[in-house]
């Protein structure tokens, strides 16, 4: 990745941390988009896994600072999916919206599974439903948009022509 | 070239492992260290985002509550608009109760309940009749002032005549008793409303615009001193031996509802105090007025006498007669020029002095005197408040 890419993929990662803490708690939804996952996995497919697993473990602290009591849950989690994400770039990393939407989903209900478990808040039938129930639809709108966002910025997170 | 590649991946591992390790620290952190870490981080480096997430989350309580706040906003203004009316009404009931609290006794308070026909704008139906000792032709009266009589009674209710209809009469003066006249309706137009016209007042009784007319007492019906308008201007009519002033009416009965019937045996005892408040601070004024007028007065005089003396020593230091002292009277039989120019300055005098006196009389009058002067009502100008009985009408 040139430098140019390198500022463009910069920017984007930026622009998701800041949509995370302003539009996220404007809408306030029951199964919230995660625009911080979005920008893990955005920013996983374009570095190697190490750095993604350090971008991740990074993210997950800012938002774990946010809820102390579950502070390294979401380090954990974000580690694991950055790293994830980033090992397996070659399979989902492909010019199809439909297989980023699932690469999305996928990534965010990983993040949730790992992270519920580890934040161990919720337990029971409970967090059954949290896993099976908010977190699929929390992922699904999180693919949803992170499709929408990469059908947006697609100038922004094209690499560019050599 | 696949050393490399596993040394790559085993360095990803480790990497891995390490934040995996540190997150799991973090996760294990007791409360004591984790609060502290997670506060240091938020008053740090992370201050851009949580304010961002704070403005957010007030922005998305603004939305939320912004119906809630309408509906506030909308209940407060219908508030806003009743807490109007209900001052206005409230500012009614007060001035009834201070005039209730006037009148002592010998009233009926009650609501006028108005109709909404044509002819609906002359009469009212009162609330009291003839249990609450209403009685026909008991003058009806609201704290402004005059409002009607009434014509015919029921035990529990009665009607009234309002001023503004065509049969009212009522015999009006100026409050000190200068000009006399008859009170009446004045329709200005089909639409513009009822005012009040006073005729019959002697050309030689001129009205000021501002000034207040109340009924006179003449007539039987209505006690005198009760407030019937004010002059607006004159109107030129076909009557040339006399005037006619056009009056603002002291009440609009359109907004009346609540008003006093006085009873027949209060009517006897007169209305004295109880609308003298406007007359009471004319007077008030005037007593100002003279009062400054009296000190002025005794400022020059002093300032004066200091003069005099300040010449006179001058004048006694110079061996020149002194000023003020009364030279020889010349002998009447004096006939020289010099002793007829003395007589006539003496003259001179003694006339300054008098006017001087008389003026100060005349300011002492007018400060200690009652503006209204209830023995100066004039046989010849006097006219009762009637109310032209037709033929076969019913009362």
């Amino acid at each position: 990745m040139n430098l140019g890419g390198a500022i463009r993929a910069i920017i984007s990662f930026l622009i998701f941390v800041v949509l995370h803490y302003t539009l996220r708690p404007l809408l306030g939804w029951r199964a919230p988009m995660d625009f911080l996952v979005l920008a893990l996995l955005l920013a996983s497919v374009r570095v190697r896994p190490a750095t993604a697993a350090v971008i991740g473990f990074v993210l997950g602290l800012i938002s774990d600072s946010l809820a102390p009591d579950a502070l390294g849950a979401g380090a954990i989690a974000m580690t694991v999916v950055g790293f994830g994400a980033s090992y397996l770039k070659a399979v989902f990393f492909a010019d199809n919206l439909v297989l980023n939407a699932f690469f999305f989903f996928l990534g965010k209900w990983v993040f949730d599974i790992i992270y519920f478990v580890g934040e161990q808040r919720v337990k029971g039938v409970e967090l059954l439903q949290q896993l099976l129930l908010w977190s699929p639809l929390s992922a699904a709108v999180t693919a949803a948009v992170g499709v929408l966002l990469l059908f947006l910025m697609r100038p922004l997170l094209e690499p560019a022509p050599a | 070239m696949a050393r490399a590649i596993r040394s790559n991946n085993r360095f990803d591992l480790i990497i891995l492992g390490t934040c995996v390790v540190l997150a799991f620290a973090a996760r294990a952190l007791p409360n004591t260290l984790r609060d502290p870490v997670a506060t240091g981080m938020r008053r740090t480096f992370l201050a851009p985002l949580v304010m961002l997430q704070e403005n957010a989350e007030r922005g998305r309580q603004s939305l939320l509550s912004a119906d809630a706040k309408q509906s506030r906003l909308d209940s407060l203004s219908l508030g806003t608009m009743k807490a109007g009316a209900l001052e206005t009404e409230n500012d009614r009931l007060r001035k009834i109760i201070g005039l209730g609290s006037r009148l002592r006794w010998g009233f009926v308070p009650t609501e006028a309940l108005h109709g909404r026909g044509v002819r609906d704008e002359t009469t009212v139906i009162l609330s009291a009749g003839s249990r609450a000792g209403v009685s026909r032709m008991s003058p009806v009266i609201a704290p402004e002032g005059l409002v009607g009589f009434v014509d015919q009674v029921d035990p529990t209710m009665s009607h009234a005549l309002l001023w503004t209809h065509p049969d009212f009469r009522v015999s009006a003066m100026s409050p000190d008793g200068t000009a006399f006249g008859i009170a009446q309706a004045h329709l200005t137009s089909a639409t513009g409303g009822y005012l009040m016209e006073l005729r019959g007042v002697p050309f030689r009784a001129t009205l000021k615009p501002g000034a207040q007319i109340v009924s006179s007492g003449w007539g039987g019906v209505w006690p005198r001193g009760i407030p019937v308008g004010t002059v607006l201007q004159e109107i030129k009519t076909s009557e040339g031996w006399a005037r006619t002033y056009l009056l603002q009416p002291a009440v609009n009965p359109a907004d009346v509802y609540s008003v006093m019937i006085l009873r027949r045996e209060r009517l006897a005892k007169g209305m004295d105090g109880v609308w003298e408040s406007v007359a009471q601070a004319d007077a008030a004024a005037q007593r100002i007025v003279v009062s400054g007028d009296s000190a002025a007065k005794a400022a020059a005089l002093a300032e004066a006498a200091a003069r005099r003396a300040v010449i006179d020593s001058i004048a006694r230091a110079n061996g020149s007669p002194l000023l003020g002292v009364t030279a020889p009277t010349p002998a009447l039989d004096d006939t020289s020029a010099a002793a007829v120019a003395a007589r006539a300055a003496q003259r001179a005098a003694a006339r300054r002095a008098a006017a001087a006196r008389a003026a100060a009389d005349s300011i002492a009058r007018q400060g200690e005197a009652n503006p209204t002067r209830p023995d100066s009502i004039r046989r010849d100008s006097a006219r009762t408040d009637t109310v032209p009985q037709r033929p076969g009408a019913r009362r």
